[in-house]
């Protein structure tokens, strides 16, 4: 855990209170997930203490977690000295972790051949250094090594050549 | 004293096969290749090799895990003193000092008094297993379900106190963790629960592919607004073997870090964290001349590191007596074990004394292996460190893909981390640390198991959790961990020890 958010003194502006972005982005989101959570088990039975239901658990837990989720809200607004957001890195998101999509939609229409080169591509755009001719040569050799060792050293049952062409775009799940 | 050492000879008899050797090697081998990569801890490594596991038979299989985990681990710790960047939590004290040690053209000597020292807490953490394995598996079995809810409240209640950052935050995100793993179909009842009309969520998530969202991806991402500022270190390594000059320096430390670091081991809710910070923080308090800490001691390399693999190995402990994973690498262990049809637990020492002995001696071959190959390979490792982070991270992202796609041959998985990788990008940037969240969502399942249970032996009535001694004696030390941790005068204490 190398990211520790920097103390800065708390902005005093008259339209938005909000002494702490942090605290109050974090109460949101436990507010959204406790939501998901009553949402998915509202159907579910309660039940008693003697007779546990399949709901008791989720719908309490959800209802804990929604209680933090206020309490860190008032605490955005109301403490002194809050941290500030780090800002994020849209483009180290977007990349990396459409990567992996891209990789769970093509490994299995198009093989690990395919599928392999298409993410480490992919996912090199993340960083703004990455060269074009070093990162080719690096893809094409990766591939190989990865297709070497998982499927042939290994024997992971992983789909190496592609199924069949053309390819259905549902066949992936 | 003699059914001890019949027990440890049943488990070198089977670690000792060919076959078994072979797959603790290589186990060892990959795992510090993997470990080494800056970034990627124990967790990400294990959760990403699992599939590896999947053709071995339970025995060899655990063994091979055993063997990457330890290699992470001495990885994680090769990376923290060749570059100044520490792998993971555990390895951040060894920073301190062995990179310094490094700077000076001893990096050699570092790396060699972590092995060794490594090696001497393996020795002695293996012994401590094998002699308190067959008595706490039978104190296990006193056990009721509300004495194992209270445990694992306890385990909770620690992770909140271990966790940096805000208490609050802390909680709640151990709830999250629980109510995640409720998602699927509950057991007694066969509704199915926060699924949405998914099939595929039925099974309920996996926890290797939120490990690997969450401390893989997400850290990957968190690398690249790091500017690049890794230096592999240019001094020599210069020689490995220490001296009797260093031998005799760091063999107090050792001797004080191993002890330490078994006896927070045992600790539910992850009390192996606390090993090396802990060690750290004696040393430099029993120190001659304390200023020489953080300009290169090799007491400070020394101790930790023997505290931080004396722990790794008796957080075994919780995990093979009682069946309670204390932290995420023993869940991940939870989940191979699951695979190959073998539930953790009190059960496993009298039912298969093989597979339960042979993986004690395991790891102490895996220990001896480390000290063995690794030395000579430290050479590989540095040219290893020197491939910029440009090309490091997309092969990271893709072994992580193949890795998670081939647990069980599905794209969905793979897109599961992704969502995951997002949450666990969320939690950091909110100043949740995401530690806590897996411990939740690890022990969830067995806690509403263990309390459904318990409620209905007592029909209903809480009282149950205070009438029976365990349960009463658990809940109340629970009960003083939290209200130390509240305590602002001990926050603070907790607050600069990590930050030393």
């Amino acid at each position: 855990m190398r990211s520790t958010p920097q103390h800065s003194p708390s902005r005093t502006s008259k339209r938005l209170p909000i002494r702490s972005p942090q605290d109050l982005a974090g109460g949101v989101l436990l507010l959204a997930i406790a939501a998901l959570g009553l949402i998915g088990s509202w159907h579910l039975d309660f039940g008693q203490f003697g007779g546990v239901g399949s709901g008791m658990v989720p719908k309490a837990v959800s209802v804990m977690i929604a209680g933090f989720g206020i309490g860190l809200i008032v605490q955005g607004f109301l403490s002194s000295g809050g941290e500030q957001m780090a800002p994020w890195s849209f483009r180290g998101l977007f990349f990396v972790l459409g990567a992996a999509l891209l990789f769970a939609w093509t490994i299995r229409p198009l093989g690990l051949i395919f599928a392999g080169p298409i993410a480490i591509v992919f996912a090199s755009l993340a960083d703004r250094t990455t060269r074009p001719l070093e990162i080719g040569i690096f893809t094409i050799a990766l591939t190989a090594f990865c297709i070497g060792l998982f499927s042939f050293v290994l024997r992971l049952p992983i789909p190496v050549l592609p199924s069949s062409l053309p390819y259905p775009l549902d066949a992936i799940f | 004293m003699t059914e001890l050492t019949d027990n440890l000879a049943l488990g070198f008899a089977t670690a000792l096969t060919l076959k078994n050797l072979g797959l603790c090697f290589l186990g060892c081998m990959i795992g510090s290749l993997i470990g080494v990569l800056p970034g990627v801890g124990p967790i990400a490594t294990i959760a990403m090799l699992l599939p590896l596991t999947f053709g071995v038979d339970p025995v060899g299989a655990l063994i091979m895990l055993a063997g990457i985990y330890y290699g992470a681990q001495y990885g994680g710790s090769t990376t923290a003193i060749l570059v100044n960047i520490p792998g993971e939590a555990t390895s951040v004290v060894t920073v301190l000092d062995g990179h310094q040690m490094a700077k000076q053209g001893h990096a050699g000597i570092a790396l060699g008094i972590c092995a060794i020292g490594s090696f001497i807490a393996g020795t002695v953490a293996t012994l401590i297993i094998a002699a308190l394995g067959a008595p706490l598996t039978k104190m296990a079995l006193l056990f009721g379900p509300a004495d194992y809810f209270s445990l694992m409240v306890l385990g909770l209640v620690f992770a909140v106190v271990l966790a940096r950052g805000s208490v609050p935050k802390a909680i709640a995100i151990i709830l999250v963790g629980l109510l995640l793993s409720t998602v699927g179909i509950d057991i007694e009842t066969g509704e199915e629960r926060l699924t949405y009309g998914f099939n595929e969520l039925a099974d309920g998530l996996s926890f290797a592919v939120a490990a690997m969202g969450i401390f893989g991806f997400a850290e990957i991402i968190r690398n690249l607004e790091v500017k690049e500022t890794r230096e592999v270190v240019q001094a020599p390594i210069g020689r490995l073997l220490p001296g009797a000059k260093e031998l005799r320096q760091s063999a107090a430390p050792i001797a004080r870090g191993t002890l330490l670091g078994s006896l927070l081991g045992l600790l539910p809710g992850n009390g192996a964290v606390l090993g090396p910070f802990a060690s750290y923080t004696l040393e430099k308090k029993l120190a001659a001349e304390p200023e020489r800490f953080g300009q290169g001691a090799i007491e400070g390399v020394a101790g930790p590191e023997s505290a931080n693999n004396a722990g790794a190995q008796t957080s075994f402990i919780p995990l093979l007596t009682l069946g309670i994973p204390p932290n995420a690498v023993m869940a991940l262990m939870v989940g191979a074990m699951t695979i190959h049809g073998i539930v953790p637990g009190p059960q496993v020492i009298s039912h298969q004394p093989a597979l339960f002995w042979g993986m004690i001696a395991s790891m102490w071959i895996g220990n001896l292996m480390l000290l063995i190959i690794n030395l000579p390979l430290i050479g590989l490792w540095v040219r290893l460190l020197k491939v910029p982070y440009r090309l490091m991270f997309p092969a990271i992202v893709v072994f992580c893909c193949i890795g998670i796609y081939s647990i069980n041959n599905s794209g969905l998985e793979v897109f599961m981390v992704a969502v995951f990788g997002l949450f666990g990008y969320m939690l950091v940037k909110f100043g949740f640390e995401p530690a806590p969240l897996l411990l939740g969502f690890v022990l969830g399942k067995l806690m509403e198991e263990k309390l459904r249970q318990a409620l209905v032996i007592s029909r209903g009535s809480f009282m149950t959790f205070f009438d029976r001694p365990i349960s009463a004696i658990l809940l109340a030390l629970a009960l003083a961990l939290a209200v130390i941790a509240v305590l602002p005068t001990i926050r603070k204490s907790r607050d600069t020890v990590f930050q030393e």
